[in-house]
This record gives C-alpha cells, sequence and structure tokens, in this order.
C-alpha cells in the first residue's frame, strides 16, 4: 500500500509554512513595511483556502489517509481548514493595528499567527495521537509567544507566561493521557497504518490496525487504563478550549493579551480544540461512546453555570467575554454528547461562535486601543450616540452570543440542543437554557450601557468617538454578515457541515 | 416549495408579516434632518398590512374549523422545520386587532422626539414579530417570533421609557426569557418524540396534533409551555414584570404590551396546550382555574389601591386577563368564545386607557391620581371619551367588554360554577376602581390651579381614539361577526379535546360533569 506521500495532504500546510519564511527572509533582508508582511500573508492564507478548498471537493466523499498513517484527508480535516485560514485571515485584519504598532517585530507576530493557524489546521486533520500533539504544540505555542507579544506590559508578561505554565501543564496531561491509551490499545494511530505494523513488530505479525478499529474489535475486559487515558486527553484538550473546571487560565490571559490578538486567540483555540476533541472522541473511542459522554455532559453542564455565574460580575469586557467563551465551550459540548451524531452541529456552533467572538473582540480593540489589556464596560456607556456602526455590530454580536433569534447564535444553539436531546440528554439542554437566560444579564448590560446610558465623567462632552481601521472594519464587516446571514438561513451551511464529518 | 399555497398564489399571510418588517428597515432611510418625517411615514406604512388584513377579513371563509390561507416551504428535512403559516378564526381576530392598534399607537407617539427613526423602526419590527407569532404553524418559527419580538420590546422600553426604564426593560425581557427557556426545551422534546414515532422530527404543528404523547409527557410539556405562556399573560404570580414595563414604557409601548403582547400568552395557552396535551390540560383545569381566578380578584383589589393612574390600568390587566384564562380553561364553547372575544376587547380598552393616560400625562407631566380633580370641567371631552372606555372596560352592556365577561362567566359557569361565582367580584372590582378613579380625577371641583389651563384634547388625539370607540361600539352591539369566526375554530379545539380524552364538553341542560366518563 505504501505510506502515500501525496502532496495534496500538506498543500494548505505548505502554501501557509512557506509564507512565513519567505515573510521573514524578505523582513531581514530587505526590512520592508507592514504593507508587505500583510500581501505575503495575504497571498500565503488565500492559496492555502483554495487549497484547503480542493481538499475539500476531493475528500468529502473519497476519505484517505496520508503519510503512514499520520494525517487524514476527509470532509472533517478540509473543514477545519477552510474555517481556520480565513478564521486567520481575519484575526491578522482585526489586530492590524496592533502589528503595525509593534514596529519592526510586527513580521514575527504575523509569522506567529500564520503558524498558530497552520497548527491548527494540523490539530483538524491529524489521524495519529502524537502527530495531534504536535500540532497542538505548534498552535499552543505560538499563542503563548502571541499572548505576551506586547512585552511592555506587565500583564501582558503575567498573561503570557500563565498561559504558558498552564497549557504546557495540560500538554503534558494530554500527552499522559496518549500514553494510557497507547498502553490498552497498543496504537497511537487513531485509523491504523495501512502500510506499517504495531508496536515496532514487522508487517507480517501483526499490523497497526489502530485504536478505532482495535476497540470496535476486541472487549477491553479492564477498560481502567483506556478509561483514564480518554479522561487526560479530555481535560487536556478540555483546557484549549476552557472548559470549567479548566478554564481557570482564560480571563486572566483574555484580559491581559494585546486586545488586537484576543479575538484570534479565542476563536481559533475553540476551532482547533474541538475539532481535535470531537475526532478524538466520536473517532478514536467511538466505540466507548456511552462511557465518556456522560464525563462531557458533566463538563458542559459545569461549564454553562460556572461562565455564565462568573460572567455576570465582571467589569471588564474582555473578562466578560472570557468567562461566556467558558459557557459557549459548554454550549458546544452539549453536541458531542451525541457522539458522531452531533459533528455537524458543533461544527456549525463552533464556526458561528469563532465569527462573534472574533467581532466582539475586535470591538474591544477598537474602543480600548489594540497595544492594550484592559478594556472596562464603563468605555461602552453612550456608544450608540458616539459610533451607531460600533454599537450596532457590538448589539448584534451580544444578542447574538445570547441566543436571540435571526442571530447565528440562536441557530447554533437550536443544533447543539436539537442533537443533545436526540441523545437523550434534555436535563442538560433544560441546565443551558436556562443558563441561557442568565446570561443574558450581562449580554444584555452591555446593551444597557451602549443605547440607554450616558458616559458618567464629563457628562456635556461626549468622548471623541472611537476610530475603527480598514482591517478592523473589513473582520466586522464579514462577521457581522456571517452572524446575521446564518442566523437568518442557517439551512445552506447545516447543508453543507453534513459532509464535514471525519472518516 | 412542496405545498401549494392553499388559495390562489398569492402568499398573503407571509406579505402582512413582511410588510412591517420591511417598513421599518425603510425608516433607517428617512435622511437625518428630516427624522420629523419618520412618526407619520411609519403610521402610513402601518397602514399597508391594516388594507391586507382587511382583504384576509372578507376572503375569509366562515364556518370552517382549520386552518386558511396556508403557506408552506421546508426549510429543512433533517430537523423537520417548516416555513408554516396558516389562519384561523382565533388568529384572525388577535391579527387584525394587532394591526388596528399599531396605527393609533405610533400616532400617538409624538411625544417622542429622541431617535424618532430608530423608534419608529423598533414599533415595525415588534409589529412583524406579533404577527408572526399569530400566523406561524411551525413550533420553531413560532418561537423564533417569540424571542425576537423581545428585542425592539426591549428598546422600545429601555430607550424611550421613563425614570427607571433600564430596569423595566431588563426585568420584562429577563422573565419572558426564562419562561421561552422551558418552552423552548418542551419544543425540542416534542420534536424528538415526534421523531421517534414517525421516523422523522418534526416541528409542524399540524403533523404534532397526530402523534401520540404519553400522559406524563403531556403533563411536563404542558408545564414547559403554560410557564412561559403565563408569564407572557401574565398569570399570577408570574405578574411581577407587568407593572414596571407598563409603567416605564412610553404610551405606544404600554398600548401595545397591553393590547397585543399579553395576548401572545393566552393565544399560546389557547392554540398550543388544548390541543397539543389534552390530557394534561383536562388533568390541570383546577390549577389554572385557580391562578386565573387569583388573577381576577388580585389584580382588581390591586388595582383598587394604586395611586398612579396607570399603575391602576396596568393592573387592571392582570384582572381582565385571568378573566381570558378562566374562559380558556372552562373548557366549553362559551368559555372559549369569550376568551377569544375578550382578548379582543381588553386590547381595544386597556389599549385606550394606555392612551388616555399618556394624553393627560402629555398635559401634565404626571400620573398621580391625587393630583387631577375636576377635570370634567376643563377637558369634556377628554372626560367623555374616558368614562365610555372605563364603561367598556367594567362590562356595560352595548359595548364590547360586555359580551366577552358574560361568555366566560356563562362558559366558566357551567364546568367550574365555584370559580364563575369567585370571578363574578371581579366584574364588580372594576366597577370600584375604574369608576372611583373616574370620579377622583373628573368629578368635583378642580382644586389645583395646574389643573385650570388644561386643553381639552385636539383633532389628532381624537382621531386616534375614534376608531378605538368604533369598534367598541360595532362589537358591542353586533358581535356575530366575530363570534362566527372564532365559533369553528373553538368548536374544533373542543372536538380535539373530547376525542382524545374522556372529557365531555358540558351544555345546559345537561349535569355539569367535570369528571368526565368516570361518572
Amino acid at each position: 500500500m505504501g505510506a502515500n506521500l501525496d502532496v495534496v495532504a500538506v498543500a494548505p500546510l505548505i502554501a501557509v509554512v512557506g509564507a512565513v519564511v519567505v515573510l521573514l527572509m524578505v523582513d531581514v533582508t530587505w526590512k520592508p513595511g507592514p504593507q508587505v508582511w500583510g500581501v505575503i500573508a495575504g497571498i500565503g492564507l488565500a492559496a492555502a483556502t483554495g487549497l484547503a478548498g480542493w481538499q475539500w471537493a476531493l475528500h468529502q466523499d473519497a476519505p484517505e489517509l496520508y503519510f503512514s498513517g499520520m494525517l487524514v484527508g476527509d470532509g472533517f480535516a478540509a473543514m477545519g481548514a477552510l474555517v481556520v485560514y480565513p478564521l486567520t485571515g481575519l484575526g491578522l485584519m482585526a489586530g492590524w493595528r496592533l502589528v503595525t504598532a509593534l514596529g519592526r517585530r510586527g513580521a514575527e507576530f504575523v509569522a506567529l499567527v500564520l503558524l498558530a493557524g497552520a497548527g491548527a489546521h494540523l490539530m483538524a486533520a491529524s489521524a495519529n495521537l502524537v502527530m495531534l500533539f504536535i500540532g497542538l504544540e505548534v498552535f499552543s505555542i505560538s499563542l503563548y509567544v502571541l499572548a505576551g507579544f506586547t512585552r511592555e506590559r506587565a500583564d501582558a508578561d503575567e498573561a503570557a507566561l500563565k498561559y504558558f505554565l498552564l497549557g504546557a501543564f495540560a500538554s503534558a496531561v494530554f500527552v499522559y493521557g496518549v500514553a494510557l491509551v497507547f498502553a490498552a490499545t497498543g496504537s497511537t494511530s487513531i485509523y491504523g497504518d495501512p502500510g506499517g505494523s504495531a508496536a515496532g513488530l514487522p508487517d507480517a505479525i501483526l499490523p497497526d490496525a489502530g485504536i478505532q478499529s482495535f476497540l470496535e474489535g476486541t472487549v477491553v475486559f479492564r477498560p481502567g487504563v483506556l478509561l483514564v487515558g480518554a479522561a487526560l486527553i479530555i481535560v487536556g484538550l478540555g483546557f484549549k478550549v476552557s472548559a470549567a473546571p479548566f478554564h481557570v487560565w482564560s480571563p486572566d490571559v483574555y484580559q491581559g493579551a494585546p486586545g488586537g490578538i484576543t479575538g484570534f486567540l479565542a476563536a481559533a483555540a475553540k476551532v482547533a480544540g474541538f475539532a481535535a476533541l470531537a475526532r478524538v472522541l466520536t473517532v478514536a473511542l467511538g466505540a466507548y461512546v456511552a462511557d465518556w459522554a456522560p464525563a462531557i455532559a458533566a463538563l458542559s453542564a459545569l461549564s454553562v453555570v460556572v461562565g455564565t455565574l462568573l460572567a455576570i460580575v465582571q467589569t471588564d469586557i474582555k473578562r466578560m467575554l472570557a468567562y461566556s467563551s467558558v459557557a459557549h465551550a459548554g454550549f458546544i459540548l452539549t453536541a458531542l454528547v451525541a457522539g458522531g451524531d452531533g459533528i455537524p452541529d458543533m461544527w456549525f456552533y463552533v464556526i458561528t461562535y469563532a465569527a462573534q467572538v472574533l467581532g466582539a473582540f475586535t470591538i474591544a480593540a477598537v474602543i480600548s486601543g489594540a497595544t492594550r489589556g484592559r478594556s472596562p464596560l464603563q468605555a461602552y456607556d453612550g456608544l450608540g450616540r458616539r459610533s451607531p456602526w460600533l454599537a450596532a455590530v457590538m448589539a448584534l454580536m451580544m444578542l447574538s452570543m445570547a441566543g436571540i433569534p435571526l442571530t447565528a447564535g440562536f441557530a447554533g444553539k437550536v443544533a447543539v440542543f436539537r442533537s443533545a436531546v436526540d441523545a437523550g440528554y434534555l436535563w442538560l439542554v433544560i441546565v443551558a437554557l436556562l443558563a441561557a437566560v442568565a446570561g443574558l444579564f450581562f449580554y444584555l448590560s452591555v446593551v444597557v450601557r451602549m443605547y440607554m446610558r450616558q458616559p458618567a465623567d464629563a457628562p456635556g462632552t461626549m468622548p471623541a468617538a472611537p476610530h475603527a481601521g480598514w482591517g478592523a472594519r473589513i473582520a466586522l464587516a464579514v462577521t457581522s454578515a456571517a452572524t446575521l446571514v446564518f442566523g437568518i438561513a442557517p439551512w445552506p451551511l447545516l447543508d453543507v457541515l453534513r459532509d464535514a464529518l471525519p472518516l | 416549495m412542496d405545498v401549494p399555497f392553499a388559495s390562489g398564489d398569492f402568499p398573503i399571510l407571509s406579505t402582512i408579516v413582511l410588510l412591517p418588517a420591511i417598513a421599518g428597515l425603510v425608516m433607517f432611510l428617512v435622511p437625518k434632518r428630516r427624522c420629523d418625517l419618520a412618526i407619520p411615514l411609519a403610521v402610513a406604512l402601518s397602514l399597508l398590512p391594516l388594507g391586507a388584513v382587511w382583504y384576509l377579513l372578507v376572503e375569509f371563509e366562515v364556518g370552517t374549523a382549520g386552518f386558511q390561507f396556508e403557506e408552506q416551504v421546508h426549510w429543512y428535512r433533517d430537523w423537520g422545520v417548516s416555513y408554516h403559516l396558516g389562519v384561523d378564526g382565533i388568529s384572525l381576530l388577535l391579527v387584525a386587532l394587532t394591526v388596528v392598534l399599531f396605527p393609533i399607537a405610533l400616532a400617538a407617539s409624538t411625544s417622542i422626539t429622541d431617535r424618532v427613526r430608530q423608534y419608529a423602526a423598533m414599533m415595525l419590527f415588534l409589529e412583524a414579530g406579533i404577527l408572526g407569532v399569530f400566523l406561524s404553524l411551525d413550533l420553531l418559527v413560532f418561537f423564533v417570533f417569540w424571542e425576537a419580538m423581545l428585542v425592539p420590546m426591549y428598546f422600545i422600553i429601555g430607550i424611550w421609557g421613563g425614570g427607571r426604564r433600564v430596569y423595566a426593560a431588563v426585568k420584562f425581557f429577563l422573565f419572558t426569557a426564562f419562561g421561552s427557556a422551558l418552552m423552548f426545551a418542551g419544543i425540542l422534546a416534542l420534536a424528538f418524540i415526534a421523531g421517534d414515532q414517525t421516523g422523522s422530527p418534526t416541528f409542524d404543528f399540524v403533523e404534532l396534533l397526530g402523534i401520540d404523547i404519553t400522559r406524563t409527557a403531556q403533563f411536563w410539556l404542558f408545564a414547559g409551555f403554560a410557564l412561559s405562556f403565563g408569564i407572557k399573560v401574565p398569570l399570577f404570580p408570574f405578574h411581577t414584570w407587568l407593572p414596571d414595563a407598563h409603567v416605564e414604557a412610553p404610551t405606544a409601548g404600554s398600548v401595545i404590551l397591553a393590547g397585543v403582547l399579553l395576548k401572545l400568552g393566552t393565544y399560546g395557552l389557547l392554540r398550543f396546550n388544548l390541543t397539543l396535551f389534552p390530557e394534561a390540560t383536562v388533568d390541570l383545569v383546577p390549577v389554572m382555574a385557580v391562578l386565573a381566578v387569583i388573577g381576577i380578584v388580585y389584580g382588581a383589589v390591586v388595582a383598587i389601591m394604586q395611586s398612579d393612574i396607570k399603575r391602576l390600568v396596568a393592573y387592571s390587566s392582570v384582572s381582565h386577563l385571568g378573566f381570558v384564562v378562566l374562559g380558556i380553561f372552562a373548557l366549553t364553547t362559551q368559555g372559549l368564545q369569550g376568551g377569544v372575544i375578550q382578548m379582543v376587547n381588553h386590547g381595544l380598552t386597556t389599549g385606550a386607557l394606555f392612551l388616555l393616560v399618556g394624553m393627560i400625562y402629555e398635559r401634565r407631566h404626571t400620573r398621580e391620581i391625587a393630583d387631577f380633580g375636576g377635570l370634567q370641567r376643563v377637558m369634556p371631552v377628554f372626560a367623555g371619551a374616558f368614562l365610555f372606555i372605563a364603561f367598556a372596560s367594567i362590562g356595560l352592556p352595548g359595548l364590547n367588554g360586555f359580551i366577552g365577561e358574560f361568555l366566560v362567566l356563562v362558559g366558566s359557569y357551567l364546568s367550574l360554577p365555584a370559580y364563575a361565582v369567585a370571578a363574578a367580584f371581579g366584574v364588580v372590582l372594576a366597577a370600584v376602581y375604574l369608576l372611583w378613579a373616574y370620579q377622583r380625577m373628573f368629578t368635583g371641583p378642580v382644586d389645583k390651579p395646574e389643573n385650570e389651563g388644561l386643553r381639552d384634547i385636539g383633532l389628532r388625539e381624537r382621531l386616534v381614539l375614534l376608531p378605538i370607540a368604533a369598534l367598541v361600539v360595532f362589537l358591542g352591539v353586533y358581535p356575530k361577526p366575530a363570534l362566527e369566526r372564532i365559533e369553528p375554530a373553538v368548536q374544533g379545539i373542543l372536538d380535539r379535546i373530547e376525542a382524545t380524552t374522556d372529557y365531555h364538553v358540558p351544555e345546559f341542560g345537561v349535569e355539569a360533569d367535570l369528571a368526565g366518563g368516570e361518572g
């Protein structure tokens, strides 16, 4: 069978990593301005998106394994790439103010954002837990650096260090989980390697069947090791998607990280983390869905409750959005309790949430500055009069996150809750719905500040209207269009996502 | 499009829903310099749906129970969602009430001077949402309209309301959304039950009528739906959002809130609880009836004690809506008919009362009853209009309120005699709070100097009140057109309850028998 080294499997990755190399080379050689970085990154991402589209066309009906079962080309992986690369581009545009403010270091910043995108794609396309770990690290390490990129600010350093230490710990837990799963199944490969062999034995003796078929074909009499391994993997990835109780890093990191990058940080972590989680759980451990689904349900319930309750008391919009992202991790997890059936719904929620959270953080960056960390809620008092457009987009994002109909947030909630009800988790849906109502409280409080309050200091004089750069404007236009369009007519996207299934 | 439009090719119901929504978008095109044009333009545009509904009233076939003018487009088969609209006698009257009240409410919005275009747009979006709720026959689409409608109402209260507007707006939003959450879980569960039985999940109301729901499931689903609708009605003890929202909302907001929004709750009970969960309905009649009667008496007693005329009118809604709920859960033809007609009546009279309160507030900037006195001498036309509407609200024979309350009392006496007797006190109490308020505000000498120079109501204000007064008299003298449109729909609901449970609808001359077949 051979190792199948077809270049299509890595074509988008080559495009992006190639762009990174070119960007750094060009930068050290000619020291051009930010426009050139932007052009190179743009070309790289556009090419990667196009190649991801090619993968989608090729693989959604005919999935294949590549590189000795290390990478997989299927609808799921291609969808991951199709989401990640445009998201990376939007994230860069949203934070372009930050890139220009960084001076010469901006080139490294752009390169790291692209690398994070490549890592996220790799997480969606890995067919082997070791490969998944590599993707996870490429992605995470880029984000650790990005979070602390404005070194002058102590809170950014603190955020980055906290993110790094806790993230490294979570990665270690993940690897331990992988090791235990290997101990129980004799493989780290999800689908097996058509051309390789298990545990170093020659082919002829025992071909590597992979975790999936091993667990489907074998009765594990003492599943303890396997289940502990699965639990540790869930913990490691739960950290990345900031599900409670593994969420404690996210408020500090979101608040401390420079405003221009927080949106990408939050959105990409959800996309990559859930892509990895979905493939590991529903494919590799698909035979044990009855064992892990209750754990996922418990995590989900805890996340929506903890995230919502803590978001209510925040006075900084970035912290509030961080806790709300914990709650949203819980909402997305409700799709996964349905196992493989919930994957299209999970995708829908993840994609639409990524748009919302990127939009919301972009506005936070416009209001409070792209390099700054803190973003107090008072800054939104009377925004409806100062900048009607910014306020309208922010209101849209808040209503969408709150799950009000005719926004993508509502369609997403219908999708994931429907999955959970079908899987028999009505109690979880009720908990999540009640949390969603409680969540209205803080989403509405932003709307109240924007439209129903006046700025407290200096009543007569209005603060100057904040000015959004063209990059942020494009990012806001795209994210709010997505939020509205997928809210009013979610059907086409849902139809497409039905093909975004793992092999 | 799988199902062709039932009557002709013109999607009249979609048109009715879309017209106000488009009109709302048009508001943003009004140039900022000419925002004084926004309100007149909004009034003119809101006459379009009125015209469309007039067509509907004319073309509506009297005497058939099913839905008419149905439109259905399947949206997403995996979920069983379809865009399905239809109208029967019950929703027809409520749609008519909605499109009548909106132009009136908009025309009464002259005191709005801040962000006028946005205000007009929000009102028109609200109208579209309400019409969507009344017309949709797919539970998911229904829920979309139901929740989406909260947003414009929230802004109307929160931006253009009175002193404690933010508190009232958030309270309104959270109360309603809390109820909706459980209803939404119920809707998902219903679709799942349908999928279990037929193999394909569906949110379609008509298809859901055909599925078999166990008694236990019916009970829980009834509870979820009834909580949501009960908060909206509002049924005692879920009424606490209502006084705040009504009092803080601008005049037009109160008119719509009391006139139309509250009816969404009673409409939901009637449309969904009675038909989808008939066994639970029959079992839970005592609970609902007790809450209804408590609401009638409690609302009236609290209204008597109010010193603020707007709060008084707000609490009177609790009392009147209790009548509607009692009529619905009497489960008799008369009770249901009375309940529906009472919804329309209350919309007209309470809407008018809020308009009148708004007019006097614009002049005096106070709503304290004690600040007035002897207004009869200063504002005779206004006083006459107030008295006229008060009589309609109390249920004076010859005016519309009488028909509704009479039918409700007769209908509930058949099946729930004790409750009917208790509810009858509500009628007496209504006379107390309204006439006593009239006496304190309008009769006697003009003892406050501020009240001496008050202008009587002008031409615009008279024109605003005139259509309501005309309808009050029309429905009071000749209710037949309304009743004969409601009757088949109501009969259909009762037939369904009789067919699916052992309940037997009592009639005159037959021993009232709530326990049904057990006897």
